[in-house]
């Protein structure tokens, strides 16, 4: 017995093990920030953002141009770094002192503007000619009184294609007559129905893929300036373009940023992917050996946009003054440029798209592409959508509906239904 | 410290004594009963206060939420709902086919689990050579973090280049068109309740063992000599022997059943969905409670749901319990 019951405490002594090292790997919280460190009369500023916002240089030059701020650059996952902020301005407690937010999420801030500094307190205001017009209505809140973000990048769109793929199935390969192939998304769907033709492999990544693209092109999206659900007028025109997609076969049927889709990449799964000027980046980093097999041209349909981020500054932060200037140093044109050129942001200050800077900028990755140039048309051009308070659950249930329809559990020609009743769900949820 | 030592020792206990005499009976009466009542709480008391303050505080504190509006999307709507999110709560779709789900891969899941961990324990009671190695061995699913494995998980059954479906295609399933996981409730189910198995199985068996380990040997031998082979002993000696440790495991992964969350989120092709698939397939309650609050921003109606889990588990743990006592012949 004696020895069992060694081994028994053997056992227990590797399962607390265990769970230690399991507290250990799962406790990765990042908190704290925010606190000024009186003793030096040194203040610290927590950045909260995701990805590479192209901030390393820029900290180390306002450090060093301020000795008295210390900036904390705190990248983290697109979603987590959304839903800590959400909970922390719940809490009351624990928010950076500046946090990036996208565009996919905010519509759900800017209804929380009492959260944040009016920015336009702190004299934000006589930046809102230097704005797109639609870029610094977004993050205003609804009774236009509290400026919760300053822009930094907006996405624009156009379409990246694989110009060795294109070439192995007999299209053209140079970006001007790429962008003359497909005026209208039916010209695209014919192209895309040659090429799987000819090469029987898939022509984009997904139906949801086309959806967010030509939704952000039709003049409303799934809400009215009222707050109604208006899915007749652009979400059907979309919801029929990606069903059509899917019933000419030409999705890979991949989900966006997950890890299938970044294998196909890799495995040549789609030859054009809709490209906002952040996705170049991406690509850059998903597939480094494609390096100049990708081009962009112009997406059919017109201008658009999709995504681009504003830096808030939430309210209970101790160092709302000094936050704000720094807000306000990062979005001077010499900064914004400096942005652009490190990972390929694009402002949203249309006076850069001037700049000889951002015009003459080639991008070497994607076979040399202008890419100030290509994206800045696109983002200039466009009509401002207004952005529901349910915008983003809406497009989910939206998008769920599409992703049946790829796994082939609702058919195509019963899938409209489907989506307004989804999309109804989500309007009242 | 050699100061402190050198300090005369004698000098000072003398009047505490003195002191203490005076007042001995009393003040000694007092201490007694002060030791003997008041610390054996005081000593337990610091799992109480953390009790109440991680666990009843948020219990109550749901409670109270359940019944208020709480919209974070709209900072207009506040007050006192009443019922109403529980009234809404029955009429809700998504709440039901979550309720379906939880409990289809909860039973996936638990079920073959224990089972499985007894068999496993069984095989482990025996003399093997290198018995701790297998013994760590079964424990190594449980110490990986559940986040990593799921993800491993999640490109196992992945529809392209997926090592499930390559083991299907193997004996001639799919090599076509290869099964979507994701798309269908019993293959997602599968998936999931594969992925909780995994982790817990070893776990659970290493209780069961240590539970075994404690039954005396000469039971085993009577019941051999009177011809009851492995499988008799198993479940007529055995499975009773540890009915304790049954029950506490039953009770435990119930609650972690009906709680099931990380692995269904992980397994989302688009975690910030927070759907469980396309069309809800496997989408279990605690990831509708964190879709409600955290994606539709309605902290109220989450935490009525929340309550109703709640109660679910509470319900749910009972009569498991219940029947787990009756299967080990039921004295208690």
């Amino acid at each position: 017995m004696e020895r069992f019951a060694k081994r028994g405490v053997a056992l227990v002594a590797a399962g607390l093990a265990g769970s230690l090292v399991l507290a250990g790997c799962s406790g990765q919280d990042l908190e704290g920030g925010g606190s000024d460190n009186a003793s030096q009369g040194q203040i610290t500023l927590k950045v909260n953002f995701w990805g590479d916002m192209g901030l390393d240089k820029l900290k180390t030059q306002y450090e060093k141009d301020n000795p008295n701020v210390k900036i904390v650059l705190n990248s983290g996952e697109y979603n987590a770094q959304h839903e800590d902020l959400q909970k922390k301005l719940v809490a009351g407690t624990g928010a950076p002192d500046i946090s990036a937010v996208d565009e996919g999420f905010i519509v759900q801030f800017r209804g929380q503007s009492d959260k944040f500094v009016n920015l336009l307190d702190k004299g934000a205001s006589s930046y809102e000619a230097k704005y797109l017009p639609w870029k610094w209505q977004q993050s205003l809140s609804t009774d236009k009184k509290t400026q919760i973000g300053l822009g930094t990048d907006v996405g624009g769109l156009a379409m990246c294609y694989r110009s060795d793929l294109f070439k192995a199935a007999g299209l053209p390969t140079d970006r001007e007559s790429v962008s003359k192939l497909w005026t209208t998304w039916d010209d695209f769907i014919n192209v895309g129905k040659q090429y799987v033709d000819k090469t029987g492999k898939k022509f984009v990544d997904s139906g949801t893929n086309m959806f967010n693209p030509v939704l952000a092109q039709q003049p409303q999206g799934f809400y009215d300036e009222s707050e109604q659900l208006q899915m007749d007028a652009g979400p059907k025109v979309a919801f029929d373009v990606a069903m059509k997609t899917i019933d000419a076969g030409l999705s890979a049927n991949l989900a966006s940023f997950q890890p299938n889709w970044d294998q196909g990449f890799k495995k040549d799964q789609f030859a054009v992917l809709a490209c906002p000027a952040w996705m170049l980046g991406h690509i850059q980093t998903t597939a480094p050996n494609q390096k100049g097999k990708w081009d962009i041209a112009t997406i059919p349909g017109g201008g658009g946009n999709w995504g681009g981020s504003w830096w808030t500054i939430p309210k209970q932060g101790k160092n709302a003054d000094e936050a704000y200037k720094f807000v306000e140093w990062m979005v001077q044109p010499a900064q914004q440029i400096e942005v652009f050129k490190t990972v390929g942001n694009l402002p949203s200050q249309p006076a850069l798209y001037k700049d000889p800077a951002v015009l003459e900028y080639k991008k070497e990755f994607m076979s040399n592409a202008p890419t100030g140039q290509i994206f800045a048309s696109t983002a200039e051009g466009l009509k401002p959508q207004y952005l529901g308070k349910k915008n983003g659950p809406t497009r989910v249930a939206v998008e769920n509906v599409i992703t049946r329809v790829q796994q082939g559990s609702l058919k195509s020609n019963a899938a409209w239904p489907e989506a307004v009743k989804a999309a109804q769900k989500a309007a009242t949820s | 410290m050699s100061l402190t030592r050198s300090a005369p020792p004698a000098a000072s206990p003398e009047p505490a004594q003195r002191r203490a005499a005076k007042s001995a009976p009393k003040q000694r009466n007092w201490l007694h009963r002060f030791d003997n009542k008041r610390v054996p709480y005081l000593l337990i008391s610091p799992f109480f206060l953390l009790f109440a303050i991680f666990g009843l505080f948020p219990i109550v504190f749901n409670g109270i939420v359940a019944l208020r509006n709480w919209r974070l999307d709209d900072p207009t709507l506040t007050g006192w709902a009443g019922l109403a999110n529980f009234e809404k709560l029955i009429h809700d779709e998504a709440f039901w086919n979550a309720l379906g789900n939880t409990f289809g891969i909860f039973i996936l899941a638990t079920v073959p689990q224990l089972l499985i961990a007894l068999m496993v324990a069984n095989l482990l009671n025996r003399k093997l050579r290198g018995n701790t190695w297998w013994r760590v061995g079964v424990l190594l699913p449980y110490v990986t973090p559940v986040a990593a494995s799921t993800l491993v998980f999640a490109v196992f059954f992945a529809r392209d280049n997926g090592m499930a479906n390559w083991l299907l295609s193997l004996v001639g399933f799919g090599q076509d068109t290869p099964l979507d996981w994701r798309a269908y409730k019993w293959s997602s189910w599968i998936a999931i309740a594969t992925m909780v198995n995994w982790k817990w199985i070893g776990y659970n068996a290493l209780l069961y063992l240590s539970a075994m380990q404690s039954i005396p040997k000469d039971v085993y031998e009577a019941a051999a000599v009177d011809g009851a082979g492995p499988w008799r002993q198993l479940w007529r000696i055995t499975v009773p022997m540890i009915q304790p440790v049954l029950i506490f495991t039953v009770v435990l992964s119930t609650i972690g059943g009906l709680q099931l969350f990380n692995e269904p989120m992980l397994f989302e092709e688009n975690p910030a969905a927070a759907s469980g698939g396309s069309n809800g397939q496997w989408q279990t309650i605690a990831q509708l409670i964190y879709k409600v609050g955290w994606k539709d921003l309605n902290l109220g109606y989450a935490a009525a749901m929340s309550w109703a889990l709640f109660v679910i588990i509470l319900i749910v743990a009972a009569l498991n319990a219940l029947a787990t006592n009756r299967l080990g012949g039921g004295r208690r």
